[in-house]
């Protein structure tokens, strides 16, 4: 009980130090917003550590940090649970790993393709891990290669190669479960969502959810797979065991539910705007102007993001 | 699909807004397509008031970045063809659009892939062989080369047909790879042959509204928004035909509002 209690108070204590961080961030311009110096990893729940992104654009400069990514300690295998937007983001993730444990690190998994979460798989190579992603993510990522090779170069090491493009060479179709060691992660994939490759990790020892992106916070969730896919995911997303929510981006919570109501309205929203647009016959440029305009003082990003998403809903839904 | 969302990522600051006159057109390129369409003959720059052009400066997806040509009390009704040109496209040609005789056509609306940084113009000429330029530029690259939406399917020449509320304007969608002859699966690594619809003809109340000769610069499933300053009249049929010569038709009889 005391022991219970302790790792309570101290993951309440973190918590609001992790939601004052996140409600200053969303009040502040941009550029006010402290660079990170220092790698960071926070123990959000014992043995696991979250590395917390910045809520940045991508063709800024610290745009290949700002994806939540960590590990999960077993007492015979570590777990990384993806790997950042750069080689030099997945090697300072790997050195805080050395930093706590002398345990190999067995598995890189990675919960979708996307760059911010991927790009720092190379940097576990020299570990000899498997790379666990969803039955899709391996044609997924191998779509993206060239695009990452000609626009992400920077975030690679010289001379650039297509090895450095690290694909997931054990699939996940439906659950795994992987034993670190007296600890158990499930892993589960889903249908199209936030993309076409979206698998989550529960760690059962402690309840800690890594959702990936199917959950963002505070930061405009980014539509790059199926919105009717995404909200019928959400519907039957959060396993019972669940005690701390990981976002792909965003603090953490232990109020999953009200963290999925924010980014299931936007969705709504988004899907119901761009329904109307098509049903009037109206363009896909009146559409991005138009659709979910009250969502946007909730959301980071905007700009970024959004009118993104109004394009690729608007061409999926032009066909239902 | 995930590359697109990226470029996007990288490339979206602002939505959309009306393209600046550029002072003075791109160059090169320009200079070259002008002499190839349009001989010696002058070209008039002209104000919003007769035609403007819109695109967002930087697109969402720049293998379907929407274009959007809008014509003044001045230029309805007195313009028999429209141009749209991507200058530094692989093919710069988007569309030849030929309006039908007391056509009145006050907007058309397209998708197209946008290679790299570039003009994009939209060339009127009217009944008296007058000829008047807008342009405006359009920061993008790859919507040449992109990989098909990897949720691309349905059936070829599928096509929806979408009315405005007051039956002035009408968005059609047609169900076409649209393939440029740039693009790579990336997967297999094979190139992907170029397939793409060259022709469509819009034909209202039996008059011709509007044809267009398209071609490579059009997006995947292509779409076409074509609006009058008056009500639409019925039966409306869509003809396509593509690259291989295959034909699709539709047929719309009913009032546009009610449309399928």
């Amino acid at each position: 009980m005391a022991l219970i209690a302790r790792r309570r108070s101290r993951l309440a204590a973190l918590l609001s130090v992790l939601i004052l961080t996140a409600a200053s961030v969303a009040i502040a311009p941009a550029s006010a917003v402290k660079p990170a110096d220092i790698f960071n990893t926070h123990e959000v729940a014992p043995g696991v550590y979250v590395h917390f992104g910045r809520h940045l654009a991508l063709n800024v400069p610290g745009h290949d940090d700002i994806a939540n990514i960590g590990y999960v300690i077993g007492s015979r295998c570590v777990a990384v649970v993806d790997t950042g937007g750069s080689m030099k983001i997945g090697r300072l993730l790997r050195a805080s790993i050395k930093r706590h444990t002398q345990v190999p690190i067995c598995y890189v998994i990675n919960t979708h393709g996307h760059v911010d979460h991927v790009l720092g798989n190379a940097a576990f190579l020299p570990d000899k891990p498997q790379f666990v992603g969803h039955a899709g993510l391996k044609n997924s990522i191998i779509r993206s290669r060239d695009f990452f090779l000609s626009q992400y170069a920077g975030d690679l090491e010289t001379p650039i190669s297509r090895d450095q493009i690290v694909v997931p060479d054990r699939l996940v179709e439906d659950i795994l479960e992987l034993d670190l060691g007296e600890r158990q992660l499930r892993l589960q994939a889903w249908p199209p969502a936030h993309t076409d490759s979206d698998l989550t990790v529960l760690d059962l020892k402690t309840g800690s959810f890594w959702t990936g992106d199917l959950l963002f916070r505070e930061r405009l969730p980014a539509v790059d797979g199926s919105i009717p896919g995404w909200l019928a995911v959400l519907d039957r997303f959060a396993p019972a065991k669940v005690r701390l929510t990981i976002p792909g981006h965003g603090a953490i919570t232990t109020d999953i539910d009200s963290a999925l109501e924010a980014e299931r309205h936007y969705l709504l929203a988004l899907q119901a705007g761009v329904r109307a647009e098509l049903a009037a016959g109206r363009s896909m440029q009146h559409a991005i102007e138009n659709v979910a305009i009250a969502e946007k003082s909730k959301w980071l990003l905007w700009p970024d993001t959004h009118p993104h998403n109004v394009t690729h809903v608007y061409q999926q839904l032009e066909w239902e | 699909m995930v590359s697109r969302l990226l470029i996007l990522l990288l490339t979206c600051t602002a939505t959309s807004v009306a393209l600046a006159q550029s002072s003075s057109p791109s160059a090169g390129a320009w200079e070259f397509l002008q002499k190839q369409f349009y001989g010696a003959r002058d070209i008039g720059v002209t104000d919003e008031a007769f035609m403007s052009i819109e695109a967002p400066a930087t697109t969402p997806d720049p293998a379907a970045t929407p274009v959007t040509l809008r014509f003044g009390a001045a230029a309805i009704g007195r313009i028999k063809q429209v141009r749209v040109i991507i200058d530094n496209n692989p093919s710069p040609l988007v569309s030849t659009f030929d309006f039908g005789t007391d056509a009145r056509v006050a907007e058309l609306g397209l998708r197209v892939r946008v290679d790299r940084f570039t003009s994009v113009r939209a060339i009127a000429e009217t009944i008296d062989g007058t000829l008047e330029m807008r342009s405006g530029w359009v920061n993008a690259s790859g919507g040449c080369s992109a990989a098909p939406l990897a949720a691309a399917g349905g059936q070829l020449g599928d096509m929806r047909f979408r009315p405005s509320a007051d039956s002035k304007s009408m968005l059609l969608s047609i169900r076409h790879p649209n393939n440029s002859g740039f693009q790579i699966d990336p997967v297999s690594g094979d190139a992907i042959p170029p397939h793409y619809v060259k022709h469509i003809r819009f034909v209202v109340a039996g008059h011709t509204l509007v044809e267009a000769d398209t071609g490579i610069s059009l997006s995947e499933n292509p779409t076409l928004l074509i609006a009058s300053d008056r009500t639409l009249p019925t039966p409306v049929t869509v003809e396509v035909t593509d690259s291989k010569e295959a034909h699709f038709s539709r047929n719309w009889v009913r009032d546009v509002r009610n449309a399928p």
